[in-house]
């Protein structure tokens, strides 16, 4: 006669590392807002002016910013998280040595940088 | 000094529910929670019921959870728990037996299920015996696979295990990677179906606590999901026609 623990929904509340994995995992639902007002968006810009017009109106309500604030640090911290990751998942040999985890994240920092960098040039270069 | 450490107890003829149960433990600077549960086995209480056996972290016989944390025994000391006291579980997400004996069988199983050995299709039948060789860049790929103990900390730290217990799980995954890994091994073909299966690597989402609570430093998160890239590129391979 075994026992068998049950494992209740608030398994992730029993240590601070299933703590951090549920917030990683949390960040979807502020870039799921994010990604809602973009297709909106898209959509209000082939309906024509009006509707475009008041698409930008909602999307200076406080309230939309301060989630779209959320959602852009949520996918920052996701970003650090998951290029931690990366070298593990994804070792690169070079000549036989592996490459340091810390070039690796590096390099997608500097990747994310050069972005920021375009998007900057095309919208106020 | 002394330490009151709370045990969760389990035994099955007198309660159809676990327990707790606290002892005062006598401690010094070396003492180990090992050595604890061996005094209350000798001096306080004969019914007591815990796996070990080598006492230096090498056998991983004596895994449990102490305070909430998938650990080996023998590998921590109860001076480091003056402050915040001690309770003592069997490991998580595994049947309990008795006291802190779990039933490993599904762990068991699933190394099992990975082939977790070399195969070699020239081996069949050979009737001359030549060494495998290997350079040190090639054993580089694997070793750090090969050092698991087979504890089962990992799936205890593992809440994908926990919720669903057919999940090959971050050892045996990482076994099955060793072995693919391994210049001298032909058996890829062999697991990958497994790996690819609903209870292979993609039921995992990368929590990384299996590769934290390690007393190895295996680092199975990575294998695991090292295995998905693997599985990603056997798929492709497939799809085109390529697969071996």
């Amino acid at each position: 006669m075994s026992y068998r623990p049950p494992l209740t929904r608030t398994w992730w509340l029993k240590n601070n590392a299933f703590k951090a994995y549920m917030l990683r995992e949390l960040t979807a639902l502020p870039l799921l807002f994010f990604l809602l007002c973009l297709a909106i968006g898209l959509y209000s810009l082939g309906q024509g002016e009006q509707h475009w017009q008041h698409w930008q109106t909602v999307m200076h309500n406080p309230l939309v910013l301060l989630i779209n604030a959320v959602a852009f640090a949520a996918s920052l911290f996701h970003a650090w998280t998951f290029f931690q990751l990366f070298p593990r998942v994804m070792p690169i040999r070079l000549g036989g040595t592996t490459v340091p985890a810390a070039a690796l994240v590096a390099g997608q920092w500097a990747g994310v940088v050069s972005v920021f960098a375009l998007v900057a040039w095309l919208f106020w270069g | 000094m002394k330490l009151d450490i709370t045990i969760l107890r389990y035994l099955p003829e007198q309660a159809a529910e676990p327990f707790s149960q606290t002892y005062s433990v006598p401690y010094d600077a070396s003492t180990s929670v090992l050595d604890a549960l061996t005094y209350i086995k000798e001096e306080l209480d004969p019914t007591l019921s815990y796996r070990w056996s080598c006492r230096m972290a090498i056998c991983g016989s004596c895994g449990m959870m102490i305070n909430g944390k998938p650990i080996l025994g023998c590998n921590v000391f109860l001076r480091d728990y003056a402050k915040t006291g001690m309770l003592i579980e069997p490991l998580a997400h595994f049947p309990v037996e008795r006291d802190l004996i779990i039933d490993m069988e599904s762990f068991l199983t699933h190394l099992e299920a990975v082939k977790p050995y070399l195969i070699n299709k020239k081996a069949q039948g050979v009737q001359t015996f030549e060494p495998h060789v290997q350079t040190p860049q090639q054993m580089d790929k694997y070793q750090q696979f090969s050092n698991c103990i087979n504890c089962g900390l990992c799936y205890s730290a593992c809440p994908q295990f926990g919720l669903n217990p057919e999940f090959i799980g971050p050892a045996a995954l990482t076994l099955a990677h060793r072995y693919n890994l391994d210049s001298r091994d032909q058996g890829q073909a062999e697991r990958m179906p497994m790996i690819n299966s609903e209870e292979g690597a993609w039921s995992c989402t990368f929590v990384g606590y299996c590769s934290e609570v390690c007393p190895k430093q295996v680092d199975p998160a990575a294998a695991v999901n090292q295995s998905k890239v693997t599985s990603a590129t056997d798929l492709l391979l497939s799809l085109l026609g390529g697969r071996s």
